[in-house]
């Protein structure tokens, strides 16, 4: 604390920021990346002892381009989810926006780079229809952004005749989007670094970010407040969709195609990493970092769990019991920090801050 | 209009002969209320009386269907409650004034936040906020357990009240409306909160105190002004008047 900050504590009644160990571990309890962060570094170590292959330069290539694709989509969701809404159509927006620069590309002649943003135009727009018909109906995003899921995904079907094309795309392109160009890692990686760091400071350092966690933990409030809050949630939306344009760049360049399947079940997978992560399904509170982590949880089970040997279908089924895990430890950590930490909370506080943390109602 | 120590006065927010109907419903019939500048005055009625009614008026949510407001003496049309906020008329619902999810700071200045400007782009301004949440709380006396860091879910139910008080005279509010501020508080953080309506009278702002509580109307209020069917149907000095009246009078048929 600097001396300004000590002088302006000495004069009004309030304290800034305690110090000492208590005060330091529940901060770092209650911060949302804890439980995900403990996940990583146990998987890390138990697959270190299972397998010899697994602390090699191929697995940490492996694992951070699974991750990069998830985490690139992750951070527009998690940045959506602690506004309030849920977007289930990001699979089907990046494999419909894919496929409308693959046609700008090879059907209509342009270059690579109007293609890209092509595609994220496409991303975007599909945003901004999720958006205005959330704030405009009131219907919840679960049901709004779904919709968009299956629309958006017959018109790929149609549009694209079921068919898988191929592209050809020039190499100089797929390298730059999507090559082993980082020290044998993938650029998928730097764009999700970059979208990440973005994510990160936009919420937590920024006018934005505040009115996002202001969204979500309590809209009529923030209204009354003077916070835009529909502005806030269509923005979130396109951002959202528009990390799904961007992994539909990054996977139209690597496999060098574009397939009309290509990012099903890709929505729940990043909604997932992004509980994972910790940020709360009920909005109001979470992390981009804590998205990062439950990205590289999952790719980390995944490669993992194959260079153990263990046969593939067990990956849902370790994905699923930690995601419960992760939530569970995040609710209990939220409840016992705030509910129970020792600081004399009058007991409507304490409830409202365990409903508050753990996303449950709790009737006083 | 005179108060009780004879001066004069321009109301900083009235209502003249202010009528609101719902469809066949009159919510409000010829309502004229005054709030003064550096009073508290207390607005009294049972459930259904139209108190929430005139308090949506007040703030801008809806417009009367027939009367005037006045601000400082001069007619306005609110079109909306950021076009009252904006004209200085914060209004403080108890379950509304706080993101239990953000820091006390950051609940501070929540809708005014400062940035800081680095090349063409603005961020917010961390050290800032904490330094207009400490003045905020600081001009007003109030005191807080937990820390500026910490959740707004820490804070008790008078805190939150007493937050959003302070974060509305420190951005310029002239009048105060609250709405039902010590409904379930406990009966120290009552007072605490009581207390706390008369500061911001005495630093000058028009407080508009809505409850159903008569002795908390009392004890906090300069006037009361009782509601029932709609209609005012009594207006006193508070120390003029005690709580069997008030009672008698709002809830007669």
């Amino acid at each position: 604390m600097t001396d300004a900050d000590k002088a302006l504590e000495a004069v009004s009644h309030v304290v800034l920021r305690r110090t000492g160990f208590v005060a330091g571990v529940r901060r770092v309890l209650l911060r949302a990346e804890t439980a995900s962060l403990a996940a990583l570094v146990g998987l890390f170590i138990a697959f270190s002892i299972a397998t010899d292959l697994f602390i090699t330069k191929p697995t940490f290539v492996s694992i951070a381009s699974l991750a990069a694709d998830i985490g690139v989509v992750g951070v527009g969701v998690t940045l959506l989810m602690i506004g309030g809404h849920f977007d289930l159509s990001v699979g089907s927006v990046m494999g419909l926006s894919s496929f409308v620069g693959v046609s700008l590309f090879s059907h209509f002649g342009l270059p690579a780079p109007f293609a890209i943003i092509g595609t994220l135009v496409a991303a975007t727009l599909i945003g901004l229809i999720n958006g205005l018909i959330v704030v405009a109906t009131r219907l919840h995003s679960f049901v709004v952004t779904l919709g968009t899921l299956l629309w958006a995904r017959g018109l790929l079907l149609w549009a694209s005749a079921g068919q898988v094309d191929s592209l050809n795309l020039p190499d100089s392109f797929v390298g730059f989007v999507a090559g082993p160009k980082l020290w044998g890692f993938r650029m998928s990686l730097l764009w999700f670094g970059l979208l990440a760091t973005v994510g990160s400071v936009l919420l937590f350092r920024t006018r934005l970010g505040n009115w996002i966690f202001a969204a979500g933990n309590n809209p009529e409030g923030a209204r009354d407040l003077g916070v835009p809050v529909k502005r806030v949630t269509v923005s979130l939306f396109v951002m959202s969709s528009f990390g799904a344009g961007v992994i539909g760049v990054i996977q139209a360049a690597r496999f060098d195609s574009v397939d009309p399947q290509r990012g099903q079940g890709l929505e729940l997978l990043a909604i997932a990493a992004v509980v994972i992560g910790g940020t709360l399904l009920t909005g109001g509170f979470g992390s981009v970092v804590g998205t990062a982590i439950g990205a590289f949880v999952f790719a980390t089970i995944q490669v993992g769990l194959i260079l153990s040997g263990v046969p593939g279908f067990w990956f849902n089924t370790t994905v699923g019991i930690l995601l419960v895990l992760a939530v569970l430890v995040n609710n209990l950590l939220g409840r016992f920090v705030l509910g129970a930490g020792g600081r004399g909370l009058a007991a409507k506080s304490t409830l409202v801050s365990a409903k508050a943390v753990t996303g449950r109602v709790l009737e006083p | 209009m005179n108060d009780s120590a004879g001066r004069s006065e321009t109301p900083v927010l009235a209502t003249e002969a202010v009528t609101q109907t719902f469809g066949p419903v009159m919510a409000l019939n010829d309502v004229s209320f005054q709030a003064m500048p550096g009073r508290v005055v207390a607005l009294v009625g049972d459930n259904g009386a139209g108190k929430t009614t005139l308090i949506k008026i007040l703030c801008g949510v809806h417009r009367p269907t027939a009367g005037r407001i006045l601000m400082d003496g001069e007619e306005v049309q609110f079109q909306s409650a950021s076009d009252a906020r904006a004209r200085g008329i914060a209004t403080v619902f108890q379950d509304l004034a706080v993101c239990d999810l953000l820091s006390i700071s950051r609940n501070i200045v929540l809708g005014n936040e400062p940035q800081r400007r680095i090349g063409p782009l603005r961020f917010y301004d961390r050290k800032s906020a904490d330094q207009i949440a400490m003045s905020a709380l600081a001009k007003l006396g109030v005191q807080l357990d937990s820390e500026l860091s910490d959740y707004g879910a820490t804070l008790s139910g008078g805190q939150r009240q007493a937050l959003a008080i302070a974060r509305a005279i420190h951005y310029g509010s002239r009048c105060l409306i609250l709405d039902e501020p010590t409904a379930s508080l406990a009966a120290r953080q009552t007072q605490h909160v009581l207390d706390l309506i008369r500061r911001a009278a005495e630093d000058g702002q028009a407080v508009i105190l809505v409850t159903h509580n008569f002795l908390h109307a009392l004890k906090a209020a300069d006037d009361v002004v009782a509601l029932a069917h709609g209609r005012v149907v009594g207006r006193f000095l508070a120390s003029e008047v005690d709580i069997p009246e008030l009672v008698d009078l709002v809830s007669r048929r």
